[in-house]
């Protein structure tokens, strides 16, 4: 791997993670370089970065995975550098290889590190190897295998992509009559988003818990690990609401996965950010899978480690080395606000952002790329922005998660934000009641209440009675917030100091470097 | 006016009824506040709307403050409460549903993507909830389901075609009746 300092880094992504990457690098002194495909030209990191490179048409096959023409506008700009952030190419080893090999620093693991834990097959072998428990499964497509292991484990059983990730290429196998086309249709959907057909069979757990620790090892033997994300809140398989601390997990589980992840991180030979997924099931946890990437959901542990996960990337990619990090303090949740509507199965939807109005306040923090104008089409991921909010402690941060989510507006795309304001404001989430299934469990058919109904109405026959439809634009939280019923509940404080923990609090690191 | 908010079969009859900025002389007080009558499916509702300078309205419900905004997008209308954002189709002078227990005749892609398979042929008889095509977008598949017995009148598409949100996919006739298409209303998008 090689090192050295950076001085002009390409982001070879899109939307709210470019965007986030390109601060952090500003404020290292970095130069930025962004990447964009013609339905980008006028999106939000392009307008961010120093310089941009326009590197193909819409389809992301052809632009945003292109690592002939991502290399290519690498060299042409002088970049030195490059930062894949998540999806697209950061799991990919050929991509890490090219970048090595065109001489310039790649911001996460060596390609065959990579390639080692980004293969679900061979990371669960390798830490089977390391004496960290799995999941009982099996590696395989054959149909008679596939049906005999069956008969041992018994159904659910769950099909997932060797090469998989968002949920993308698994399905659930409910009984024997599924399996042979489950087995064909992962292996379709994994052939077509990653092509890689490649699936195995697993042992589906009832009502696990996703939970998953955040590690960061430099290029000196050093590995440390920052707390652990309860990622448990998911639809199609896929998070959409993650928190850190993990709630009521017990300290020696925790223990034990941050040890876990530690011994996997260290056989691997892992080097720069990643993540260890766990299932918890009952006292016991199982090593998922790795994510040889920065997560979606790095804020949460930001904001609690009072870190900056992607300076930190960027530093070990210099060679410098990490630091033990400082004691986290309160919690963190993050909740992804995507372009789908919840009430039908979360299909995705487009439009055209016609009015925006961002929540703001103490321990909020959104990232997005959104803004009034942009475009969401259906040639990328719809994730359109990340809410995260800090709180002294769990209760105080969903509280003001509800705030923010009662706060957020977004006119002209369909969105999640008022399902996620619903569920934060539950009653099984104030409670924590987290696996997996907590949404099909608690969720199974959300529609708005008759008063969300009802002002959405009054909205509408307004519009058609000419009477609204003008609306222009503010600045990100900006506007006051006087939509926003704040019914989040309440929870008694009992005085409690919310600056009780800043005697512990030191910017991570420190003294290190 | 009628409307069906994309993606629901619910129908709602929605009116404006006046708008008037003298009537309530107390709550005036120069601010562009003014009292609004709706009908919702006949139910009156009465609110006081404030115009915000960024185009927005702080529509007040008995009590109840919600900002509000919303705007025309060709044939449908979007709206957003807070939070909450949804897409109405303007039903008002399209062909009647509901013909001979048909739930719509018509089925139109409720997301942008690709046809993977079309999996019922032009005068086949389906049932209520009888798989119709797969859609795959964002490499993810959604499969559509028959909302009715019906007869697959056309098929306007073939697979390996991209569609856009609201394009028509398959038009249905009622079952019970000899196949014959519904008037191709404009489209939804």
């Amino acid at each position: 791997m090689r090192r050295g300092s950076i001085n002009k880094l390409l982001i070879a992504n899109r939307g709210e993670i470019a965007l986030r990457i390109i601060r952090s690098a500003r404020q290292l002194g970095i130069a930025t370089v962004a990447v964009y495909s013609n339905a980008d030209a006028d999106a939000a990191h392009v307008a961010a970065a120093d310089q941009a490179r326009l590197i193909g048409p819409p389809e992301a096959g052809q632009s945003y995975l292109n690592i002939a023409a991502i290399i290519e506008a690498a060299h042409a700009t002088g970049a030195d550098a490059i930062h894949p952030g998540y999806g697209f190419l950061s799991e990919r080893p050929e991509f890490a290889r090219a970048v090595d090999e065109a001489g310039m620093i790649f911001v996460g693991p060596p390609a065959d590190v990579m390639a080692a834990l980004g293969d679900k097959v061979a990371a669960r072998r390798l830490a089977a190897g390391a004496g960290v428990a799995v999941v009982p499964g099996l590696e395989t497509v054959e149909e008679h295998a596939a049906e005999q292991f069956a008969a041992r484990v018994g159904f659910p059983l769950m099909v997932k992509a060797a090469a998989g990730g968002g949920g993308r290429g698994m399905r659930l196998v409910e009984a024997q009559a599924g399996l042979t086309e489950a087995l064909a249709a992962a292996a379709r959907e994994a052939k077509a988003a990653f092509g890689d057909g490649r699936v195995f069979l697993e042992k589906y757990l009832a009502h696990p818990r996703h939970v998953e620790v955040q590690v960061l090892a430099d290029q000196h033997g050093g590995v440390v690990a920052l707390g652990e994300r309860d990622c448990s809140i998911q639809r199609r398989n896929q998070k959409i609401i993650e928190e850190s601390p993990a709630p009521g997990l017990d300290d020696g589980l925790r223990t034990r996965m941050v040890e876990a992840a530690l011994k996997v991180a260290r056989v691997a030979g892992y080097r720069n950010a990643g993540t260890m997924e766990f299932l918890v099931d009952g006292g016991e946890f199982y090593f998922l899978e790795a994510n040889t990437r920065l997560q979606v959901e790095h804020p949460v542990t930001e904001m609690r480690f009072g870190c900056d996960l992607v300076a930190e990337q960027l530093r070990v990619a210099m060679g410098e080395r990490v630091g033990e990090p400082a004691a986290p303090r309160g919690a963190a949740i993050e909740c992804r606000i995507y372009a789908e509507d919840a009430e039908h199965n979360f299909r995705p939807a487009t439009g055209d952002a016609l009015y925006l109005n961002l929540p703001a306040g103490p321990g909020v923090r959104i990232d997005t790329h959104l803004m009034t104008g942009a475009r969401v089409t259906a040639f990328y991921d719809g994730l359109l922005g990340k809410l995260i909010c800090w709180g002294a402690d769990r209760e105080q941060a969903r509280i003001r998660m509800a705030a923010a989510l009662g706060e957020f507006s977004l006119l002209g795309i369909t969105n999640t934000a008022a399902f996620l304001r619903d569920v934060i404001a539950s009653e099984a989430f104030r409670e924590a009641r987290l696996s997996t299934r907590f949404l099909e469990r608690f969720f199974p058919r959300w529609s708005p209440g008759d008063e969300a109904l009802e002002s959405l109405l009054v909205a509408a026959a307004m519009v058609a009675g000419g009477a609204l439809g003008s609306a222009r634009s503010v600045s990100p939280g900006s506007s006051s917030s006087l939509g926003a019923r704040n019914d989040g509940g309440r929870s008694e404080r009992g005085g409690r100091s919310p600056w009780a923990e800043l005697a512990s609090f030191e910017p991570w690191g420190r003294g290190e470097r | 006016m009628k409307l069906r908010r994309q993606g629901d079969a619910r129908e709602f009859e929605v009116e404006l009824l006046a708008q008037n900025r003298q009537d309530q002389p107390d709550q005036g007080d120069g601010d562009g506040r003014r009292a609004v009558r709706i009908t919702i499916d006949g139910r009156e509702v009465a609110a006081t709307v404030a115009a915000m300078p960024d185009g927005t309205a702080i529509v007040d419900l008995g009590g109840r403050r919600v900002r509000v905004t919303g705007a025309r997008r060709r044939s449908s209308i979007v709206a957003a409460a807070g939070p909450f954002a949804a897409e109405f189709i303007v039903v008002e002078g399209r062909t009647a549903h509901r013909v001979g227990g048909l739930a719509a005749p018509e089925v139109d892609a409720p997301m942008p993507g690709k046809v993977l398979k079309v999996l019922v042929a032009e005068g086949q008889a389906v049932e209520h909830g009888d798989p119709l095509i797969v859609l795959e977008a964002m490499k993810m598949e959604t499969t559509l389901y028959a909302e009715s017995p019906a007869i697959v009148a056309k098929i306007c598409v073939v697979a390996g075609q991209m569609v856009d949100h609201g394009a028509r996919l398959i038009e249905l006739s009622p079952a019970a009746i000899p196949a014959k298409p519904p008037e191709s209303p404009p489209q939804d998008d």
